[in-house]
């Protein structure tokens, strides 16, 4: 049966190996049941990956998936998922990015594409509609991403061209690399680009003219503007418009949240020279939006003169916190600088940062020596050494080959300071300090996909602005402790509610911005959107289903990898360390009894972590329990 | 006096809502060959053009037109399209100086900007007032205003002379 809208209606599958291209109907039914989009990833990957394949052999299958509402005007409805078994953790991989490149995708008529295999040289598919093409990436192996993609819209004489690409970091297989769009946009966690390398993929690039239907384009049209009001109007916007996430450095250094000097501590001597204003004051030239987004987090920057003059897109909260405050660096200019050799090379800067950040601290308790690091000082905000750093993981060389595997496998390769890399089962955690938000603590260590905030994104603790949709989620029942960043009570309930919810919004293909911060829509948005877009009802029960089934499906993937209760675990230090400054000073995360709450509202059990088959059978998903 | 859509390209994020919605208000899809907007980018510099047709006064769309299926809304003034009468011939497309008339395939007709009978879908959805829709009298003075206070050193200027 046909899809009333929303779908392109088929999948891409790409043999690298054999060169070999298929188009597949995508099945209305296994839609109905994982949406699009994470969900699909999670569905069609858990099928197709083997059991304890090393993620960079042949074997590792990347599939990228837009969702249902990606391309259509839904606000922020721009994204992509792309998903691999993750290099950094051995286990479920996934990154999201925003941009226009999976409008596109949509546009030329796909709703994913799935690589498997390995191409015998370097090359790029070429999708122009219809006319799918595995091309030879001669020329443009071993540029710098942005490079590579005007390069190819010149081959093909066409500057609508959308592409995807990995830059040098990615070819030369850095362990955090990531997969970028022409404006900028990365899917940076999980190593993404390396896995991409790994199979000498080094572009895709994307030209679609077809239109996208939807089921009842009236009611759309009426539901768009109620959407849009939700979301402009929410007090929230005007400072995210304004200055995009770069405010949350002020926010997180008032509530000790902003990681520094590795992540030691939540708050930064320095912070007023990477504050939202010093940034906006000296370097923003303007906000930039992406497909369908009205909230513009993106920032174009200027730095006009010095030896870090450039001029491109501009970094945000991660970065500023991962090259800035985590490595004691407060010359914002030089974070600019070093964000757009990141951008350039291919790299993630959450894991840039991140191992740089290690290594400082290494340095200074002697772990890491001068005979290491081949004679360089690892000091805390020396900025120039962090450019000098870029380029080497980059290249490999040096320190930089150690580097360039990541915070955890540099220190298991050294044999040497794994107490300090602040990972979850090998990916580095993002800058949200946990023991000044508890629940950031859980979210980071139950995500699927290793440390990472965002599969749960419970941000509704952080402050008084979201009051009132603290009780619209979650109901009166657990406040006030659900409300308190420093309670670990309720947390469990919380990040099984969000991690639900935040599933299906990657799985429909917008962002989190608008659906989760600011909350402005939800459930019944979400219900309302389906309706209009794919003509499905759905109820806000049976949602909560699919978002379940997802995240259930992306543990059996782990569980399957060897994945238990052990490794939901965080580093000593955020649970034995008392945090030593600020407002959560004293404070631990107490992570054991939020993973009991956390587990059992799961349905998993609390000694393995392992979902039980009763849980399993209730979302339909006894087939896939067959396969662990 | 009939209103004109006004372009300010400074204040452009490159969202592309404006051609989502006018295809989408007038073809029931999302699809920008049926736009009568495009947003022409240049990512290098971080830019974006919505471009979109200008209503000429000496219209060449029309004087090429064989069939004279192009004629100007007497309230709007917008140059709008008979479809009844349209041939399909793309002489329009050719002649229009600024790209602004697209032919799209599946429909088999050009496609141009009509005003929306005078009240402009991508002017309302448009998130940071890129597109304004205003009396040709007064439409630019609210930019010029605007455009000064990039200009400090003008700015510095005026007011020593007024000192």
């Amino acid at each position: 049966m046909a899809f009333k809208g929303g779908y392109a209606g088929k999948l891409l599958y790409v043999d690298l190996t054999k060169e070999k291209i298929e188009k597949v109907p995508l099945d209305e039914d296994l839609a109905k049941k994982y949406i699009g989009g994470a969900g699909l990833a999670a569905k069609l990957l858990f099928d197709l990956i083997p059991k304890g394949i090393d993620p960079l052999s042949p074997s590792n299958v990347l599939g990228f998936f837009v969702g249902p509402l990606t391309g259509t005007l839904f606000p922020q409805a721009s994204r992509y998922t792309v998903a691999a078994k993750n290099p950094l953790t051995n286990a479920w991989g996934e990154a999201h990015s925003a941009g226009f490149w999976g409008p596109e995708l949509k546009l030329a008529g796909y709703d994913g594409i799935i690589f498997t295999g390995k191409a015998k040289r370097p090359v790029y598919l070429y999708i122009d509609n219809e006319e799918v093409e595995i091309c030879s990436a001669k020329g443009l192996w071993g540029m710098k991403t942005f490079e590579a993609m005007d390069k190819v819209t010149q081959i093909h004489n066409d500057p609508q061209i959308e592409s995807v690409a990995i830059g040098p970091a990615g070819e030369n297989l850095v362990r955090f690399a990531g997969i970028f769009t022409r404006n900028g946009r990365v899917a940076a966690r999980s190593g993404m680009g390396l896995v991409m390398g790994s199979k000498n993929l080094k572009l895709i690039a994307v030209r679609g003219t077809k239109g996208l239907d939807v089921a009842q384009p009236d009611e759309y049209l009426d539901s768009v503007k109620a959407w849009y009001d939700k979301v402009l109007s929410h007090p929230y916007t005007e400072g995210r418009v304004k200055y995009g996430t770069t405010e949350l450095i002020d926010m997180m250094q008032s509530i000790g949240r902003l990681p520094t000097y590795n992540m030691r501590q939540g708050v930064f001597d320095e912070w007023e020279n990477i504050s939202c204003d010093t940034y906006r004051d000296k370097y923003l030239l303007r906000p930039r939006a992406d497909y369908a987004c009205i909230q513009r987090c993106g920032r174009f920057v200027s730095v006009a003169t010095g030896p870090y003059k450039c001029l491109g897109k501009g970094p945000e909260y991660e970065c500023l916190s991962a090259l800035g405050s985590r490595c004691g660096n407060s010359n914002l200019a030089s974070i600019i600088y070093i964000h757009h050799l990141c951008d350039e090379y291919g790299m993630d800067s959450i894991g840039t940062g991140s191992v740089i950040a290690w290594a400082m601290e290494c340095y200074e308790k002697g772990i890491l020596t001068e005979e290491d690091t081949g004679g360089l000082a690892f000091n805390w905000g020396d900025h120039e050494l962090i450019v000098r750093l870029v380029e080497m993981i980059t290249k490999r060389e040096g320190i930089g080959d150690l580097l360039a595997e990541g915070s955890y496998r540099a220190a298991k390769r050294l044999g040497r300071g794994m107490e300090y890399v602040m990972h979850v089962k090998g990916q580095d955690i993002a800058s949200q300090e946990p023991r000044a938000q508890k629940s950031m603590g859980l979210a980071a260590a139950t995500a699927s996909r290793g440390a990472d905030h965002l599969y749960a994104f419970p941000v509704l603790d952080e402050g008084e602005v979201f009051a009132k949709e603290i009780r619209q989620w979650y109901g009166t029942e657990y406040l006030p402790e659900i409300g308190e960043r420093l309670s670990p009570k309720n947390k469990g309930f919380m990040v099984f509610h969000n991690e639900n919810y935040s599933v299906l919004i990657e799985s429909l293909g917008v962002c989190k911005y608008g659906t989760m911060v600011p909350p402005a829509l939800y459930y019944e948005d979400i219900i309302r959107a389906i309706e209009v877009t794919m003509g499905w009802k759905f109820s806000e029960r049976e949602l909560k289903k699919v978002g379940e089934r997802i995240v259930n499906l992306n543990r059996l993937f782990n569980v399957r990898e060897g994945i238990t209760r052990k490794d939901d675990s965080l580093p000593e230090r955020l649970t034995k360390e008392p945090a030593p400054l600020g407002i959560p000073k004293g404070q631990v995360v107490e992570l054991d009894t939020m993973l009991d709450e956390y587990y059992q509202y799961r349905g998993w059990d609390k000694k393995t972590g392992r979902p039980t088959k009763k849980k399993l059978k209730e979302l339909g998903l006894e087939e896939e329990a067959k396969k662990l | 006096m009939p209103k004109i859509l006004v372009v300010d390209a400074g204040k452009c994020v490159g969202c592309r809502d404006c051609e989502l919605i006018c295809s989408a208000q007038h073809y029931q899809t999302f699809k920008s060959s049926l736009s009568g907007v495009a947003t022409i980018k240049f990512d290098e510099i971080s830019r974006d053009v919505p471009m979109v047709c200008q209503q000429c006064e000496k219209p060449a769309c029309q004087a090429v037109c064989p069939v004279n299926a192009i004629s100007r809304d007497e309230e709007t003034a917008a140059l709008v399209t008979n479809y009844d009468l349209c041939i399909g011939c793309k002489a329009c497309v050719s002649a229009c100086p600024f790209g602004a008339i697209h032919f799209d395939d599946e429909e088999k007709r050009p496609i141009k900007c009509d005003l929306c009978d005078g009240d402009p879908d991508c002017v309302k959805i448009c998130p940071s007032e890129a597109l304004k829709y205003e009396e040709a009298d007064r439409a630019t003075m609210a930019k010029r205003r605007e455009s000064i206070v990039h200009l400090p050193e003008l700015l510095k200027l005026i007011t020593r002379e007024k000192e």
